[in-house]
């Protein structure tokens, strides 16, 4: 249809431009040819074209047995490793595990290619077969097929070798790559979430830094809770965070090694320094500096530790969070009055407005895949999560309620992680939910938990 | 000069907007692609009943009553009336009269009119061939039971007169209409208002509904196509793609045996750019696939053995 409308306009320009007669026989000319094509490509097409149009997404049925033991005393780890994958294929949304009990065949080896039309009785559309084998150097070998069922075609096969504690990772890293091979986008499984821990009584909540991975499993603390903590943020290298804590004196933004364990410092300034974040590459961490009563961003060179001050206003500028690209930054502001979302060069320059809806906007973040900035939004008695385009258009309300914040994006960008707040006597707890606003899913917690901050893929 | 040239420009680009969008509009290929159609709740009818109620009535003259009477029209003979009766007969006070005297003789008149089957090709004509010869048959039957005989006398008389528009015309006049000859169209439009005014008026009758110009009676697409999808679209759990649209679409050729079946593997168009669109082309597949047999009417095997279905998002 495009060449179509095409000769529609090209008409119309010459009609008004009034050109002249050569052009306008060769402009007829061509519209001529064009629109002749469209007649022979009409006639040409043989088959009569039956459109099926949009249906109903559908998550794909899918049949996991239990992984076969390649040596008597595997069988354990091999039911741990199915486990895994289910769970992380169901709570993904996309993926209907079909229930083990209706299984027919009872895959034995997964060299030989399954039955199909025994998995295909029961519904299944895609299997997935595996083996988990202790080798005699000790190392855990993790081995799956994927399969597509209508055609009987192996769509992915892998193996993998590890030291048996981390059974767990290679299931998720098989699940990345069921996740992948069948949504056609990057999986998140094998990533993992920083979290603040709360235990104890309201009034004497302890606050700590806490690790796990992003299915709630593998729990770690990472401070003490003898200080609060608050914002902590992964670095795109994995390796560390930073957090904002307030210790002796005025809250300060730290960087923690969460392999080794040190701490530092960033940077000394004067007065509080808040919301920090890191820079895609790793390099630099962008924050607020307080300053009398209005606050500024400055992005730090960890190296170096020269700091640049990206915006002058006497207006409160807090949140910063970089494109994926590095290019721009994304920031809360109240210079408009109320506090909105605004983009602007990271390099500082002229910040544009993108927020508009009626209340405030605050805590945005920008997608790995950049394509969106989540943001958490305030206004009539609800705190709602939400998402914008960076051009300020699209936005779109995924869940909202008494209180909901702190939205941070999963490393494909397809998940957002936040922490709702029931209200009363109860704590925060994290919550998943697709960017569409499907499938909202609890993450497991020890405690209360809040301002998750998602990991990159780990591998 | 500036002037000529601009009219003869103008008149050749309107000319070419004519004929453009004619062609945009009647050669779109949206008469190859068929919209999605709900299918609708039917009776079972057997493909020989089917044929019977789609086929033309080329020698069946009156076997639809009522046919294609847009207005039945109370004030359409009163109009004509005045127009025409009054010179013909003073005699008949026009009431629209009954309509089955007219039907026994319309038959003996009618030999003129098996012109209408011929004229099939533009329906239009037949109407004013043959309610022409109507209204002067409506004018003597409603004498009917005095005297048939006398009025078919009267009656021939001014046909006769105006018959060069009804009875005797009809044979030369179409195909001197493919001949395009003007002086012969000028001659038809002249006719037509008042046969058309006729026609309405006493279509109460009879006029063979011979189906539409554009009728597709043969062309059962829309049906096996729609049948189709329901199929299919049971058995298609789409790879969900996110929010923004990539517009994708999946498109296949397949052929099927007469049991439903595939005869081979559907022929995927083209190969993916994407890993999500690769994703959605084996989705389909898939569907495709796991969804045979499919039950489609076996009265149009010869439709649906091999066409090619389109998955899409696209919003038409």
């Amino acid at each position: 249809m495009k060449p179509l409308q095409m000769t529609d306009e090209d008409q119309s320009r010459e009609m008004l431009l009034r050109p002249s007669r050569r052009q306008i026989v060769s402009g007829m000319a061509s519209l001529g040819v064009l629109t002749g094509g469209t007649f022979r490509d009409a006639f040409a097409q043989a088959p009569k074209r039956i459109i099926v149009p949009e249906g109903d997404f559908a998550p794909l049925p899918i049949a996991i047995p239990n992984f076969v033991p390649g040596t008597p005393s595997d069988g354990e780890v091999a039911v741990g490793v199915t486990q895994v994958i289910t769970n992380n294929l169901k709570r993904s949304g996309l993926f209907a595990p079909i229930d083990q009990a209706a299984y027919i065949e009872k895959v034995v080896n997964i060299d030989t290619a399954p039955q199909f039309t025994s998995w295909k009785t029961i519904n299944a559309q895609a299997l997935v077969t595996g083996r988990m084998t202790r080798q005699p150097d000790g190392r855990l070998k993790a081995e799956f097929r994927l399969w597509d069922v209508a055609t009987g075609q192996q769509l992915t096969g892998q193996q993998y070798f590890t030291s048996p504690e981390y059974w767990r990772r290679i299931a998720h890293i098989i699940s990345d790559q069921i996740y992948e091979r069948l949504t056609g986008e990057k999986g998140y499984f094998d990533s993992r979430v920083v979290f603040v821990d709360e235990t104890g009584a309201k009034e004497r909540r302890v606050k700590r830094l806490a690790l796990m991975d992003q299915d709630g499993a593998n729990v770690r603390y990472l401070t003490r809770g003898s200080d609060l903590v608050l914002t902590p943020r992964f670095s795109p290298s994995t390796q560390e965070i930073t957090y904002m804590e307030f210790g002796q004196g005025d809250p300060r933004v730290y960087l923690l090694n969460i392999e080794t364990g040190q701490r530092e410092i960033v940077g000394n300034f004067p007065g509080m320094s808040f919301s920090p974040r890191f820079s895609p590459d790793g390099q630099r961490v962008i924050m607020s500096l307080q300053q009398g009563g209005n606050s500024n961003l400055f992005v730090m060179d960890l190296r170096s530790k020269s700091t640049t001050r990206l915006t002058d206003t006497p207006a409160i500028d807090t949140s910063p969070s970089y494109a994926p690209d590095g290019a721009r930054i994304c920031f809360e502001s109240d210079r408009g009055g109320k506090p909105q979302i605004y983009v602007m060069p990271a390099t500082g320059g002229p910040a544009q407005r993108i927020s508009f809806g009626d209340g405030t906007y605050s805590t945005p973040v920008w997608s790995p895949r950049g394509d969106y900035i989540a943001f958490t939004k305030q206004g009539g008695g609800q705190f709602s999560i939400g998402i914008i385009k960076p051009d300020g258009s699209g936005e779109r309300i995924l869940t909202s309620g008494f209180h909901n914040e702190g939205p941070t994006f999963a490393p494909n960008g397809r998940v957002l992680m936040f922490f709702r707040d029931p209200g009363g006597n109860g704590g925060p707890s994290l919550f998943t939910v697709d960017i569409s606003g499907r499938n909202e899913q609890r993450v497991p917690t020890p405690g209360f938990a809040s301002d998750p901050a998602w990991s990159p893929l780990l591998s | 000069m500036k002037v000529k040239i601009d009219k003869t420009l103008a008149a050749s680009i309107a000319l070419h907007v004519l004929v453009l969008g004619w062609g945009l509009v009647s050669f779109s290929t949206k008469a190859f692609e068929m919209e999605p159609e709900e299918s609708v709740a039917v009776d079972v009818v057997s493909a020989d009943q089917l044929a019977h109620v789609m086929a033309g009535m080329k020698s069946g003259k009156k076997e639809n009553p009522k046919p294609l009477v847009e207005k039945v029209a109370e004030a359409k003979p009163v109009e004509d009336a005045v127009g025409k009766i009054t010179e013909k007969a003073p005699v008949v006070t026009d009431t629209t009269p009954p309509p089955q005297p007219k039907v026994e003789e319309k038959p003996v008149e009618k030999k003129p009119d098996p012109p209408k089957p011929v004229a099939e090709s533009k329906p239009k004509e037949e109407p004013k061939e043959a309610p022409k010869p109507i209204e002067k048959k409506p004018d003597p039957p409603k004498v009917d039971p005095i005297a048939e005989a006398l009025k078919k006398e009267e009656k021939k008389p001014p046909p006769k007169p105006e018959a060069k528009a009804a009875t005797p015309p009809p044979q030369p006049q179409k195909p001197k209409e493919r001949t395009f000859d003007q002086s012969k169209i000028a001659a038809l439009l002249d006719k037509r208002d008042p046969a058309r005014q006729a026609t309405t008026g006493d279509t109460l009758n009879s006029n063979a509904a011979l189906g539409l110009s554009k009728g597709k009676a043969a062309d059962n697409s829309a049906t096996w196509g729609s049948m189709f999808q329901s199929q299919v679209e049971r058995c298609w759990k789409k790879p969900y793609g996110g929010i923004e649209s990539q517009n994708p679409e999946a498109a296949f050729s397949i052929r099927l045996k007469r049991d439903g079946t595939l005869e081979g593997m559907p022929v995927p168009e083209g190969t993916p750019a994407t890993p999500y669109l690769r994703v959605y082309q084996e989705s389909a597949l898939r569907a495709i696939i796991e969804c045979q047999p499919y039950n489609l009417p076996a009265a149009y095997f010869d439709e649906w053995k091999y066409f090619a279905p389109v998955f899409t998002e696209r919003k038409t």
